[in-house]
């Protein structure tokens, strides 16, 4: 399947096909400082297609050194302070489950790093280099409860552990639907 | 005399009995004492109202109704209930002044006035004070709420964010709202404050997260701050002058609460004041405790770390120190000392001594003498073995060296853990027995340090720990401690943790709930249960009594597990939160129950 990477494919170099979301390892480079601003937190509204940079993969993500480095700095950065030195939750939350409140996905996880959040969680975008904050969140990835690069639509829709799927909906109804572009007021 | 005579009354003079009540402020007669331990339970505010988190100044907890005894207790039976909705803990009591009940929800701290006088006591007036979202996220330990004060027709409270805010009791609108500091840097407010006449004492939380504790007097009027004492710091800031005279050689000396630190850590060193206050009037000083010292890894500290871990006594008008008292110096596991202070009355040595009781979180019981500092009784209420003994010369407990942690090292069974042999959760005192009941632990850490770096607004904490029970495999027990003697009379263990408050009636029982849900009423001499009652979460909070505009005796308490009891949450079976707060009465009767369509 092809990448669906329109207006992102210049700035992400991690921007990779569906089927080909795992790490390539240290060699890959860093998506671009900022580029993954344009992740939106909620669903999109309307008509609008998924973008991209939501499916960014982690170059660091199955490198053992990153890894190690990451929880160094969950500890170093006072991460485990809130989060539990386990990482399932304190005065912040479980890491380690399917429950992501902003996406669990790396480029999720990133911003929430990046950009902090707003019951307490510190922006670390200007403490922290990019380098830094993915290996955190190649750490993250190793606790179990991160969603997959290519599974954002599937973390959004609650999709995690699924054994299976209501058929679709008839024909009929999804020729009826109307799908009127989004227009301002 | 009887406090609570029960009045009957027919529907419509609820309002006049209400007028009665609150006019009927007979002091306190003498209790029968069979004890030579008493209390000076002023204000004496009218038998039947609960004006003040801990209904007196000494911190009792004690109410002199009576209609609810060890003989009917049996007939207890939920009256009405109230939900508020939040999901976080609930460990404060309502205040009942009038025909009005006070409460307060945790964040974001909705304040509800409930109508008594009507059926299902419905809420008359509802104040949102929208406190920042920021604070949940800096809160250390749940974003909790622990008590809130009435004071000359306002209602006072802390905001989880940082904020004192003052509420008209008549109409539910803000009078004032007072910033104490900046939420963005850790620094949050979750105990209640306390009011002698025209001042409001408050302090802070953020002993997790390294700011430097204080307590501040506002004005109750407007909101002013009057003064404010910080518990780490050169003297002048400490509010130590040439009255200041600690009781030992080693806590005497110029400013202290800088020369015991590593240059300049004093200025993130914790101390934060987020317990309870007391007050004696005849002394007229206040007591309270601060938290432990930041960060919470000793190697990183070298020295007492004064003034963390101890007791203030203060002079409530300018905030000058007149004594202090380090309970655990150079804490090494998180022991606060914010715990309650019970100001009684003892025989001690033949002699009559003013004391204060802290059941401290390094498991020892202290009674010590209010006017002094000095240290009368110290002895082990709950399993610890931190301490080797205590030395009664200086005052200190004997540290052993194989229970002091160390950097990156797994040091096992250290007893109690952080959360001590007791937290927060108060204890009562009765007239009656000269006893104190209490919920304590019975827990163990293992426990691994790691190195801080302090980066404003994140913990300054750096302690790994796991819990699990100390011997015996239960995790809670509520004991009946001789606070003269330093015994335990008796005591109930409990499998789960006991972190309610307690309260003793003059019914001769006392009450107090469990984490996994269980609220209990207690024959005050013997230990026996003599009821107990399922509610739908932990409780955490603290009973309270008082008498309806309907005359009747009631029983209230919040189930609604939260704090530093979701230490347990991994245990199976632990309950879901709540958030209700239930209200018993003999046989469940109030006021028009049985009306098909109450109004």
């Amino acid at each position: 399947m092809a990448a669906i990477c329109v207006g992102f494919a210049t700035t992400l170099s991690a921007c990779k096909p569906h089927n080909d979301s795992t790490a390539q390892g240290a060699s890959r480079a860093l998506p671009a400082e900022g580029s993954l601003s344009a992740l939106p937190l909620g669903d999109l509204a309307g008509t609008a297609k998924l973008l991209a940079v939501n499916e960014v993969v982690n170059p660091l993500a199955d490198n053992a050194g990153a890894i190690e480095e990451g929880h160094r700095l969950f500890i170093a950065m006072n991460c485990a302070g809130c989060h539990g030195y386990d990482a399932k939750g304190n005065m912040g939350p479980n890491l380690t489950d399917a429950y992501w409140r902003y996406g669990g996905t790396p480029s999720a996880i990133y911003n929430s790093i990046y950009e902090g959040r707003p019951q307490g969680m510190p922006a670390w975008g200007r403490a922290l280099p990019a380098k830094d904050i993915w290996e955190i969140v190649a750490y993250l990835q190793t606790l179990g409860g991160a969603v997959a690069a290519n599974e954002y639509q599937a973390g959004m829709q609650g999709d995690h552990g699924i054994t299976s799927t209501a058929p679709q909906a008839p024909g009929l109804l999804n020729a009826a639907a109307p799908s009127p572009p989004l227009q301002p007021p | 005399m009887r406090a609570a005579s029960r009045l009957v009354l027919l529907p419509g003079s609820f309002g006049v009995a209400a007028l009665l009540l609150g006019l009927a402020t007979t002091p306190l007669a003498a209790a029968q004492n069979d004890s030579a331990a008493s209390a000076d339970f002023s204000p004496h505010d009218p038998p039947g109202e609960w004006r003040m988190q801990a209904r007196d100044f000494a911190a009792t907890r004690y109410s002199p109704l009576d209609q609810i005894t060890v003989d009917n207790v049996k007939r207890l039976r939920v009256a009405w209930t109230f939900s508020d909705g939040v999901a976080y803990g609930h460990e404060g009591a309502p205040l009942v002044v009038g025909s009005m009940m006070y409460v307060v929800a945790p964040f974001p701290d909705v304040a509800y006035a409930l109508d008594l006088s009507k059926p299902g006591s419905p809420i008359k007036w509802t104040f949102a004070p929208d406190p920042a979202p920021l604070a949940v996220g800096k809160a250390c330990c749940d974003a909790v709420i622990r008590g809130w004060a009435y004071a000359r027709g306002k209602l006072i409270y802390n905001l989880l964010d940082d904020h004192t805010v003052a509420v008209d009791v008549q109409s539910g609108k803000q009078v004032w709202r007072t910033k104490m500091g900046n939420v963005e840097n850790g620094e949050t407010m979750t105990m209640s404050p306390f009011v002698v006449g025209d001042k409001v004492f408050v302090g802070n939380s953020g002993g997790e997260l390294g700011k430097i504790g204080w307590l501040a007097a506002l004005d109750v009027e407007t909101g002013k701050e009057l003064w404010r004492a910080y518990s780490t710091g050169p003297d002048e800031l400490v509010k130590i002058g040439a009255d200041f005279k600690p009781y030992y050689a080693w806590m005497q000396g110029k400013d202290l609460g800088v020369t015991s630190w590593p240059a300049n850590m004093w200025k993130t060193g914790g101390g934060a004041v987020w317990g309870w206050i007391s007050f004696d009037p005849q002394l007229n000083l206040l007591y309270y405790g601060t938290s432990n010292p930041s960060p919470r890894v000793p190697v990183q500290r070298p020295g007492l770390n004064f003034w963390t871990s101890s007791v203030f006594a203060r002079d409530p008008n300018t905030g000058a120190a007149k004594w202090a008292y380090s309970f655990t110096p150079h804490d090494q596991w998180d022991y606060d000392g914010v715990n309650e202070n019970v100001l009684l009355d003892l025989r001690i040595g033949g002699r009559t001594r003013k004391v204060l009781v802290q059941f401290n979180r390094n498991a020892y019981a202290y009674t010590i003498d209010r006017e002094t500092g000095e240290v009368l009784v110290a002895a082990p209420f709950a399993n610890e073995n931190w301490s080797s003994g205590f030395d009664m010369k200086s005052g200190r407990a004997i540290v052993r060296p194989d229970k002091e942690p160390k950097p990156n090292v797994k040091l096992d069974d250290v007893c109690p853990p952080d959360i001590g042999g007791k937290d927060w959760q108060p204890s009562a005192f009765s007239p009656k027995t000269g006893l104190l009941y209490a919920g304590i632990f019975n827990i163990c850490m293992d426990v691994t340090d790691h190195r801080q770096s302090y980066i404003a607004g994140t913990p300054y904490d750096g302690m790994e720990i796991t819990r699990q029970a100390g011997p015996g495999d239960h995790w809670g027990e509520f004991i009946a401690w001789d606070p003269a003697t330093g015994t335990k009379v008796w005591s109930i263990k409990e499998k789960s943790m006991t972190m309610s408050g307690a309260l003793a009636t003059a019914g001769d029982l006392v009450f107090y709930g469990t984490v996994d849900g269980w609220f209990r009423a207690v024959n005050d001499r013997t230990g026996k249960v003599q009821w107990s009652q399922k509610l739908g979460s932990g409780i955490n909070a603290a009973p309270m009594t008082y008498l309806g505009p309907d005359g009747r005796q009631y029983v209230a308490i919040y189930a609604g597990v939260g704090g530093a009891a979701m230490v347990a949450k991994a245990m199976p079976g632990f309950p879901p939160r709540g958030s209700t707060l239930y209200v018993f009465s003999l046989d469940g009767d109030s006021v028009a129950s049985g009306l098909e369509m109450p109004q």
